[in-house]
């Protein structure tokens, strides 16, 4: 179904190739998923299934690439719609209309289908992707799972063979991926359909793929089945069951919860009953008693929420449930009709943004809305010329000097200071919008979807700067769909449900009780109270040790 | 309120019905009669518009708004009338009487544009913004899908202007100048032309443009130009007294180019959804706009069409009513109490489906 052999492609104006060597075979009705870090290639490579690359966005190819019998380079992405299906990430920057089912219908109007095929072919792909009862509703009115949902029957209308999807699930919460990745594999299984899918968190899709291809740097390092590409992969790369099963030997390699059970031993350590949490005199930030609406609809009912300093406390719930208006309320950006909002035990609710952000750091979902400066080095300066300090100066937080360059030594981006932010890759970006936000040295760190897109190093990278803040006594107020990221970083979560929080407790009680956001490890291991590969590791080579030596 | 796509009335029905009511409203400068023709237009929104396309201001304040600035503005602007309320000291523009009668025209002015207000949300309510786009001719359909995906950008454009504003205001920005903006025009900039690129990707992976035939785009361009030539001709030469010649000239120009939209529309071969084929109840939208416009227009005797003209000058009075035109207005409420069973039950979704699909 696709053929690519010794493909190499530049992007114009771009010495090194984004794509280099690349050679690939893959059958009719394959799932395969394409892994790799930030900027590996695998976008591109999947643009070249229909031809977008290099028809679109022009720069230099060599090679050949045979998509359903079709030369690519020569056909172009037009003749191959009729064949491959494109499914970008971001649902809402691919829709041409403003309604389900016009939309679906978008590609056939202008493909000239007439009407009776359209309709039935409509029909077909709504029916597929559990769409019927949304067909009359707004794209806008929809949450993004269903809007996922809607991009792929859109790309399904046109009968292709093959379906490419380009990190479906990245904003969604993990019902709503699941129900995507449902949808992907009910296509896969029961029409036939070839799918390339690329995704960052592997622990959702792993199970569905026969194929697991790596990248890095524009060539294809493993292409075997998905157990075996695995173990041939970077180990910071994977998620944490494989990094467990890994570095226990499991043989053959378990991809999901249920297959790693059987090499769980019955008397893994249980966790001790947890100890009564120490409170907090004074609590970093007490938001008491919040209520916001949008127009006649409430958002957030009479919620109250506290994060002690040196604490990181995780925010979670379905799409829609509050999460970022209750951030966007706690910075002042919106104004709650009650409540109080405390910090270090000042109330700050009345205060200006401005005032409010010099002491407490808002990360938005996306960190392009705050990139506009030259240089990387330049963002940083802005943010402190806008709250009228100076490098050097001393009023922050910590009672510590401003310093715009050991902040970007933290983040790791002393190299690129001179560097234009947009030029650079999704993980430094988002660094960069981080360095822009707390390089006035805040007491509050409140971060809305932060690894969105990133890749598990970068999410390393993002755990290692906040832990050296955490070290001063800074606060975090984590909004995320990450539950393995909770897993790492956060010591409390808050579930919040339509406005009102429905749990608050130790993350090492409350994940692994909860279906929708237990973490693999949690599953695996339910009574123990590990969290994460690491503290599983740990805790059965202490048990290994200790029956060794004192059992035997 | 309508609640499914086959509940669609034909677009050109109501585009129509609401050309007749803009219409009417400009002619009918009463306001007793432009009250009836905001009744009509809300009773007809009421009935047939969407949730989804209604406006998000409510429709009350923005009338009370024009109401009260075309007062103020006649009030203050226009010292005429006998009516004497009270005077301003001599500033510049706004100074001297301030009249009741200035007052009441004024009134009567906002709510002459309010009414013209209510038709235009009327459709905007009613007709989809798709199907008033599927109303231009296909050698336009470029053009339409343009117009299309810009109005269906523009609300998006509107979340991501307040996205960045808001993540400017976290790094401290205060807007006092126009040089403060450009932290937020530059994002709004870039991040506009990326969803472009991208919208522009998704568009072409969709296979858009697939069928355009750009053949004879050559041949085209040049009957374009001898079109232009023969137009520029014609009307020269009935600048100088030749008009048979002109005349000719500039009728072979309108028909070559009426020639050449039709052969346009044959070369972007699209094909519609759902298209929807004119019934009883579309002829029922269209005779209630026709006849009140037939019973204005047309000179009908026994009928008082000075009270179409309303002016409180020089001296305030009540405005005439003639019950004829009254009634004529009117009748644009009718498709406010048209059954919606009217038009014809189309096949259950289900019957589209092959077997395999069905629940």
């Amino acid at each position: 179904m696709i053929d690519i052999r010794h493909l190499t492609y530049s992007y114009p104006n771009k010495k090194r190739p984004s794509l280099e060597d690349v050679t690939l075979h893959i059958d009719a009705g394959e799932f395969v998923l394409l892994a790799g870090p930030s900027g590996a290639g695998k976008s591109t490579l999947l643009r070249c299934l229909n031809g977008l690359t290099p028809h679109f966005s022009g720069g230099t190819i060599a090679g050949q690439i045979t998509v359903a019998g079709h030369d690519v380079l020569a056909a172009g992405p037009q003749t191959l719609s009729r064949f491959v299906g494109f499914v970008f990430q971001d649902p809402e920057s691919q829709a041409a209309l403003d309604q389900v089912e016009p939309e679906i219908a978008f590609a056939l109007e202008n493909a000239a289908v007439p009407p009776e095929e359209m309709r039935l072919r409509v029909e077909e792909a709504l029916n597929l992707l559990d769409l019927s009862r949304l067909r009359e509703r707004p794209l806008t009115d929809l949450s993004g799972g269903e809007r996922q949902r809607v991009a792929i029957a859109a790309a399904l209308a046109l009968r292709p063979r093959i379906l490419v999807v380009d990190e479906p699930t990245s904003q969604l919460d993990p019902q709503s991926a699941e129900d995507v990745l449902q949808a992907l594999v009910r296509l896969n299984e029961d029409l036939g359909l070839t799918i390339v899918l690329v995704e960052h968190r592997l622990e959702r899709v792993l199970r569905y793929v026969d194929r697991l291809i790596y990248m890095e740097q524009g060539r294809i390092l493993v292409d075997n089945p998905a157990g075996l590409a695995l173990a041939a992969m970077p180990q910071q790369q994977t998620p944490p069951l494989i990094r467990l099963g890994l570095a226990l030997d499991w043989q053959p390699l378990p991809l999901t919860v249920k297959e790693a059970l059987r090499f769980v031993p019955d008397d893994y350590p249980v966790a001790p009953p947890a100890a009564a949490a120490a409170t907090q005199s004074t609590p970093l930030l007490a938001a008491r008693g919040l209520r916001f609406s949008y127009g006649r609809t409430p958002v957030l009912r009479d919620l109250n929420i506290e994060v002690a300093p040196g604490e990181a406390v995780a925010l979670m719930g379905r799409n829609g449930s509050g999460k970022s208006t209750l951030l966007k309320c706690l910075v002042g950006l919106l104004q709650p009709a009650e409540g109080s909002i405390l910090l270090n035990g000042q109330d700050i609710s009345r205060r200006q943004v401005a005032e409010i952000c010099r002491q407490v750091a808002y990360l938005p979902q996306n960190p392009d809305d705050l990139l506009f400066a030259d240089t990387v080095a330049e963002e940083l300066a802005v943010t402190l010329r806008n709250h009228g300090l100076a490098p050097g100066q001393t009023a922050g937080g910590f009672d510590e000097p401003y310093q715009p360059q050991a902040v970007l030594a933290q983040l790791g981006l002393a190299d690129l200071a001179d560097a234009y932010p947009r030029d650079l890759s999704v993980g430094q970006r988002q660094r960069v919008a981080l360095g822009a936000v707390t390089v006035t040295a805040p007491l509050l760190w409140l971060l809305d979807e932060p690894t969105r897109g990133l890749d598990y190093q970068a999410k390393q990278d993002l755990i290692a700067i906040w832990r050296r803040w955490q070290a001063l006594g800074a606060g975090l107020l984590l909004v995320t769909h990450d539950v393995e990221l909770v897993a790492h970083i956060a010591e409390r979560v808050v579930i919040i449900s339509q406005g009102e929080i429905i749990a608050n407790g130790r993350t090492a009680d409350l994940l692994p009780t909860s279906p929708l956001f237990a973490p693999q490890i949690s599953r695996l291991f339910p009574r123990s109270g590990w969290l994460t590969a690491e503290e599983a590791l740990a805790g059965l080579h202490s048990q290994i040790y200790l029956q060794e030596n004192y059992c035997a | 309120m309508v609640t499914g796509m086959d509940d669609y009335l034909d677009a050109r029905a109501w585009a129509v019905w609401v050309l007749a009511a803009a219409g009417l409203t400009m002619t009918a400068r009463n306001p007793l009669y432009s009250l009836i023709i905001l009744l009509a237009a809300r009773l007809v929104t009421a009935e047939w518009g969407r949730a989804a396309n209604r406006f998000p201001i409510p429709f009350w304040r923005i009338g009370l708004i024009m109401l009260l600035f075309s007062l103020l503005f006649n009030g203050l602007f226009v010292p005429i009338g006998n009516t004497v309320l009270f005077r301003l000291p001599d500033w510049p523009l706004i100074g001297g009487p301030v009249t009741l009668e200035a007052i009441v025209f004024g009134l009567s002015n906002g709510l002459l544009l309010w009414t013209l207000l209510a038709v235009f949300l009327a459709l905007n309510a009613i007709v989809p913004v798709y199907q008033l786009v599927r109303l231009t001719p296909r050698a336009f359909h470029d053009l339409g899908v343009v117009v299309l995906i810009a109005l269906t950008y523009l609300p998006e454009t509107a979340r991501h202007l307040r996205r960045i504003r808001e993540a400017q205001a976290v790094r401290g920005l205060q807007l006092r100048g126009w040089r403060d903006w450009r932290p937020i025009f530059l994002p709004l900039l870039i991040g506009g032309l990326e969803r472009a690129m991208q919208l522009a990707e998704s568009m072409v992976a969709r296979g858009y443009g697939a069928t355009l035939d750009v053949a004879q785009r050559g041949r085209v361009r040049l009957l374009l130009a001898a079109t232009l030539l023969s137009a520029f001709g014609g009307w020269l030469a009935m600048l100088w007294q030749q008009p048979l010649l002109g005349g000719g000239l500039v009728g072979l120009a309108g028909l070559v180019l009426a020639g050449l939209l039709w052969h346009l529309g044959r070369r972007a071969p699209t094909s519609r959804y759902r298209p929807t084929v004119w019934q009883r109840a579309d002829t029922l939208v269209l005779a209630t706009a026709v006849l009140p416009l037939l019973l204005v227009w047309l000179p009908w005797p026994g009928v008082d069409y000075a009270s179409l003209y309303y002016s409180p000058y020089p001296t305030v009075s009540g405005p005439a009513f003639d019950p004829v035109l009254g009634l004529a207005l009117a009748f644009l409420c009718l498709p406010a109490f048209m059954r919606r069973g009217q038009r014809a039950a189309p096949a259950p979704a289900s019957a589209y489906l092959p077997d395999g699909y069905h629940d």
